[in-house]
């Protein structure tokens, strides 16, 4: 017996139904042929290990779902309505739920897009597609949105508000440190005008008799 | 000279194959089959119930995944209710054309997620072994019931699907060589002989982790 003999007689004797002269030269094969020998270990061996493994079971639910699905009660054809009969099978998958809303969500994100660039599907020519013209569309608008939104922050009233009351701080602080300087140069002014009155008091009693004169 | 140490009781073994279903079985399933082509629900419930275990075990065994397996088994019997009318009871048994419809659902489910499992099966397969690891060293590497179930499912993932297949079709769903070659459309010698290489890599595997055979 080969060893491609072998193989093919292999299951058989693993199974235990290998009867006779056919038993006798497997087995003398083997006691000759490590290679066959080994391979008939693992075989046998494999068959007892998979004998200890336990049955996968379903759950007791999907015996419930099967049936629910299943169209049960009429012949297949009566439960295909028509449109399904007329495009055939490939449109219930499009139809699915998740599939209708995909598109749906995907129909409204190009519009919203759209009508942001402001380009309107009906006077949309082949030169509309242009990408350096999309891009200066989009570039443009952009800016323009810019502007405006800085012109609507600048406008309102709490803004202004602030602004002033930051204003007015700002002159506080500056007046506050330019004040010292200022008190600095009044006081030299006051010594100056004291100066002057002593120097005209000295020959300027002539004012105040000239005030009680004209008082009498 | 080698000597051989395969475990004895399986040179005594008697194949369980042919009681697994009897004439009677078989009878049953055909007139199961009558019956729902001649619009009984009851009989769709019966069928439903009498062949959805092995449906969903033969996804199971194949895919690792829960959830893909009883998709694939609902979708089977979805399928098996538009096609009944193409079963002829006189050209085979109910079971193969059953485990053909599965196994043409499963190559199909196979070669459309080829790209998700390139992405995902290493991180499974190292988690599974991971754990297979820390449940031998617990066991003294003698495994039984659950824990051999999930090490032979990271093992049957580690072969190729035709050698897979037809290991879940003989030793797990207990299909004879005839029916299996019927169902994979192939000589009952290529089923003989992938069955041998399929078990002696899954050997490989399982010596590899450990696990006595």
């Amino acid at each position: 017996m080969t060893c491609a003999e072998l193989e093919i007689l292999l299951c058989d004797y693993v199974d235990g139904t290998l009867r006779g002269e056919e038993k006798t030269a497997l087995e003398s094969h083997l006691a000759g042929c490590s290679t066959c020998a080994e391979l008939a270990k693992d075989v046998a061996g494999v068959t007892a290990f998979i004998e200890t493994v336990a049955p996968a079971e379903p759950p007791a639910e999907l015996l419930t779902r099967i049936l629910h699905e299943l169209p049960i009660g009429r012949p297949a054809d009566e439960k295909r309505s028509w449109w399904r009969k007329l495009f055939g099978g490939w449109v219930h998958g499009i139809l699915q739920p998740r599939y209708v809303m995909g598109m749906a969500m995907t129909v409204l994100s190009f519009s919203m897009i759209a009508n942001f660039a402001h380009i309107s599907p009906r006077q949309l020519r082949p030169s509309d597609l242009d990408p350096v013209k999309i891009w200066a569309s989009i570039d443009d608008r952009t800016h323009r949105m810019w502007d405006r939104t800085v012109k609507y922050y600048d406008n309102l009233r709490l803004v202004i508000e602030i602004q002033s009351r930051l204003k007015e701080w700002t002159d506080q602080e500056q007046a506050q440190s330019t004040s010292p300087a200022r008190k600095q140069g009044d006081e030299g002014s006051k010594q100056k005008a004291e100066s002057s009155t002593q120097k005209t008091d000295g020959s300027g009693q002539k004012p105040e008799a000239g005030t009680s004169e004209k008082k009498r | 000279m080698a000597t051989v140490a395969i475990p004895a009781a399986k040179w005594n073994w008697v194949p369980p194959y042919p009681q697994g279903r009897t004439a009677n079985n078989l009878d049953a399933d055909a007139q199961l089959v009558e019956r729902c082509l001649a619009g009984q629900d009851a009989a769709w419930e019966d069928l439903v119930k009498l062949h959805t275990r092995r449906v969903y075990s033969i996804c199971y065994r194949f895919t690792n995944s829960d959830a893909e397996a009883q998709d694939l088994t609902q979708d089977v019997f979805l399928r098996v209710f538009k096609n009944l009318k193409s079963f002829r009871s006189g050209e085979g048994l109910f079971v193969v054309w059953l485990t053909r419809l599965t196994r043409n659902l499963l190559i199909d489910h196979y070669r459309r997620t080829r790209m998700d499992r390139a992405t995902e099966s290493i991180e499974d397969q190292v988690k599974v072994l991971e754990e297979t690891t820390a449940v031998l060293a617990r066991t003294d590497g003698m495994l039984a019931g659950r824990e051999a179930s999930e090490v032979l499912q990271a093992g049957l993932q580690r072969l190729s699907p035709e050698l897979r297949e037809t290991v879940i079709l003989r030793d797990l769903e207990e299909l004879e060589y005839r029916e299996i070659a019927q169902v994979l459309n192939v000589p009952e010698g290529t089923v003989k002989s992938r069955l041998n290489r399929g078990r002696a890599e899954l050997a490989r595997v399982l010596r590899r982790h450990k696990v006595r055979i």
